[in-house]
């Protein structure tokens, strides 16, 4: 019998790889990092800090992801950074032709509304991104809108957005919205106050958790214009 | 022949100049209020797709976490109607929101609720606030109510199937009277005169129940509109933060308030509960 | 005939083993466990095994300790860093280092680092990876000073200078251009900390501070937090609350010495 029979020459040439191997489009990932918006009387003050990662490993320890819109907003992008770059591109485009179209610039209530639509016309493929638009109104009164990826939105007072958000926000709502504190004073936040506590939050959040740290930017929005103000954070 | 070589004439400009044209002089006001346009991924399932990454047992790694959870109810009696909320949004086991405005104001007509996915709800009843504006101004009278709910049941039935979720009541007052529907994202369009809908639905719906009658006081209809939600919040956790209470009546609706479950937990606390013998008052209304 | 339930008398418990898998496959998340994200790395130079660690623990994207101890003691001359799972690394470690004092008494010699290893290895290897522990091991015997990395599922590698950790690629980098034979006990000591530091600032698994530990003949020294690159700073502000912040429900005062006046007479039945 001849040895060379026994084997099946057509097995031999056949892909070890039986079942079909399930390929999926994956355009999303997670970069990390932490926002926080506060609103005052005639401020709004927008932090974020500057960490971009993937995985264990940091892939910027400067790369903002707060930007100013207008001279009146501020949106602080979180989530995956690609998405969040591409929206706040679209946006300032819109912006831009929205100058040209009315010689004027978007009002931040417009402008949040507008926010709002360009997510939801991404219902179907939405951008992963968080969104905290810091700014102030016609009145020149501050105030804070939060976002859900597909372009859920409210006004609110403050705002913790981004991976150390459930960190964050339970200390801002003690702090500022004067949570769980009986008798306290509600007297109007004053800016120097939001500053401190704003401060306090990052250098805490980046204690305890591992994608928020190395610089804190902030922006503060008042009738007179934005300012910036960058600040070290821990960089383990 | 001229309007031929007028068509190559036209293509030397450059296309930035072309759509800058586009946007100002070629301004189509059929096209720019049609149907809204969403952008869909470029792969074979767009469907599966975005199930993957939004649905709440899917295992993929950075899941888009969209906001879920309500109670929210609302019931015809002698005076019009009640619609009352709850104010929770929670993302997984997070609180997103404590203060989210679960009823719509439409407009000073209508009023819509929202259960399901909220950017969802808000989306499509402000394109319905706008349509009804638009039928406003082409017929020169108000909507009914039975009509804006079915435009609304037909827009978001055009999309049935992609993953849109939400379940909503449009309640208003129209030539008609008083008008109650419940539209959700499956196409059920159902006219009614008590609803509640949300994980919530079936705490509030046992109060609800068990303590209406149709010729209840204005007073009473909003304090059984409250309590109901009340005892949602304190069994579903997916409910809660605060209740907002409306009262439609024939001249438009009515906010009633914004109440607080923490404080209202410790008002109800202090009161004599209710008793199904005897004389005791199913509900203790304080003017 | 009565059935006695016993009580397990140690060692591993594996009763809900497939109720957890079949969890699992339901879509319940297990409870996370606390990983030691982790750079740790030793070396060999001149007269001894030097060996560094971080000092963060984390539970997924959460610090979990921010100052815990990864260097453990195994035998007077031999010390091992552990990386994974912190439980299984700190139980492992444990376990070993009892059988080491168990065999010392018996044998009435040393422990050798040999010995170590081999208990180490046999030990995951049987559990075939499912104890996360990965290990360097590092000592001084009668063979002078011997150093090993150990993986979870029992493979060994004897070598000069090891890492091991999420943070081993940076710790390796700073290792591969700067390690050489013979280096001064300073000099080890200073380039171990120079790759824990680039594995604390450059992989966000590890962090806080760099634990030392230098092991030569007869003499062992435990620089604990030999550096603190990552001390906090001041906060901004006092965040503490007025009196009467905390809302009071119900207030009941209770004495709990009763005090009856007159005297009683004593009882002499």
């Amino acid at each position: 019998m001849n040895p060379v029979s026994l084997y099946d020459i057509d097995s031999l040439t056949i892909s070890p790889v039986e079942a079909p191997v399930e390929r999926q489009f994956y355009p999303y990932a997670d970069n990390g990092g932490t926002s926080l918006a506060i609103a005052g009387a005639d401020y709004c003050l927008v932090a974020s800090d500057t960490r971009q990662s993937s995985g264990y490993s940091i892939s910027s320890r400067y790369s903002p992801k707060a930007f100013k819109l207008t001279e009146k907003a501020v949106l602080a992008t979180n989530g995956f950074f690609a998405d969040g770059l591409a929206l706040t591109k679209r946006l300032g485009q819109k912006l831009e032709w929205y100058k040209h179209a009315h010689d004027k610039e978007m009002s931040t209530r417009a402008l949040a509304q507008m926010l709002s639509n360009t997510l939801y016309y991404k219902r179907f493929f939405p951008y992963y991104v968080f969104n905290l638009l810091g700014g102030i109104d016609e009145q020149g009164r501050g105030v804070v809108y939060s976002y859900d990826p597909v372009g859920s939105y409210e006004p609110e007072m403050y705002r913790a957005g981004g991976s150390a958000a459930s960190l964050v926000q339970p200390f801002l709502d003690n702090q500022v919205g004067l949570k769980n504190q009986q008798g306290a004073q509600r007297t109007p936040l004053p800016l120097d106050t939001a500053i401190r506590i704003a401060k306090d939050a990052f250098t805490s959040a980046t204690e305890r958790d591992i994608y928020t740290g190395d610089y804190l930017e902030i922006f503060v929005i008042r009738q007179e214009g934005v300012t910036t103000e960058r600040i070290d954070l821990k960089k383990d | 022949m001229d309007s031929f070589v007028n068509n190559f004439k036209k293509s030397t400009s450059t296309w930035e100049d072309q759509s800058l044209l586009d946007n100002f002089v070629n301004f189509d006001p059929v096209k720019e209020f049609s149907l809204p346009t969403f952008d869909i991924p470029s792969c074979l399932n767009p469907i599966e797709f975005l199930k993957a990454h939004t649905d709440e047992n899917s295992t993929t790694e950075c899941r888009i976490k969209l906001e879920h959870g309500t109670t929210t109810l609302s019931f015809k009696f002698q005076g019009g109607i009640i619609v009352a909320a709850d104010s929770r949004a929670s993302s997984g086991s997070y609180i997103a929101s404590q203060t989210v405005k679960k009823i719509i104001e439409i407009n000073p007509y209508l009023l819509g609720t929202m259960a399901g996915g909220a950017a969802d709800c808000s989306f499509w009843e402000r394109e319905l606030g706008r349509r009804c504006r638009l039928y406003e101004l082409r017929n020169k009278e108000r909507i009914s109510v039975a009509a804006a709910s079915k435009l609304l049941a037909n827009m978001v039935y055009a999309y049935k199937g992609m993953g849109l979720s939400m379940g909503t009541m449009v309640t208003g007052w129209d030539k008609t009277g008083p008008n109650l529907f419940y539209v959700d994202s499956d196409g059920t369009r159902l006219k009614g005169d008590l609803f509640s809908v949300g994980s919530g639905s079936t705490f509030a719906y046992g109060v609800l129940d068990s303590g209406f009658d149709y010729e209840l006081s204005a007073p009473e209809a909003i304090e059984l509109g409250r309590r109901s939600i009340y005892q949602a919040t304190f069994r579903d956790a997916a409910s809660g933060g605060s209740i907002n209470v409306y009262h439609v009546k024939q001249d438009g609706w009515e906010f009633i308030g914004n109440y607080d479950v923490g404080d209202l937990h410790w008002e109800y606390q202090d009161q004599p509960k209710p008793s199904l013998i005897g004389d005791v008052p199913m509900f203790n209304i304080q003017s | 005939m009565t059935t006695r339930l016993e009580q397990p008398k140690g060692g591993f418990n594996f009763d809900n083993y497939q109720r957890n898998v079949f969890l699992e496959q339901k879509g319940i998340t297990l409870p996370k466990m606390t990983k030691t994200g982790t750079t740790i790395v030793g070396l060999i130079y001149k007269d001894g095994v030097c060996l560094g660690a971080d000092t963060r623990a984390t539970a997924g994207p959460i610090v979990a300790d921010k100052n815990c101890e990864k260097i453990h003691y195994l035998a007077p001359n031999i010390h091992c860093c552990g990386a994974g799972t912190a439980a299984d690394t700190e139980y492992t470690t444990a376990l070993i280092s009892s059988q080491l004092e168990l065999h010392r008494l018996t044998t009435g010699r040393k422990s050798r680092v040999a010995t170590a290893l081999i208990m180490l290895k046999q030990m995951l290897f049987r559990y075939q990876g499912h104890i996360g522990a990965a290990l360097v091991l590092g000592g001084y015997d009668i063979n002078g000073p011997c150093l090993y990395t150990i993986h979870p599922h029992g493979s060994t590698d004897k070598l000069p200078y090891v890492t091991m950790g999420s943070g081993s690629l940076a710790a390796m980098s700073v290792f591969e251009s700067r390690w050489r034979k013979d280096l001064e006990r300073q000099e080890a000591i200073d380039l171990v900390k120079d790759a824990i530091e680039s594995g604390i600032f450059n992989d966000l698994g590890s962090g806080s501070n760099v634990d030392v530990t230098v092991i030569e003949k007869d003499k062992v020294d435990v620089y604990r937090n030999y550096a603190k690159p990552n001390e906090r700073g001041q906060k901004e502000q006092s965040y503490k609350f007025n009196r009467g912040t905390t809302a009071i429900l119900k207030e009941s005062i209770k004495d709990l010495v009763i005090i009856t006046e007159g005297i009683e007479e004593m009882d002499i039945s």
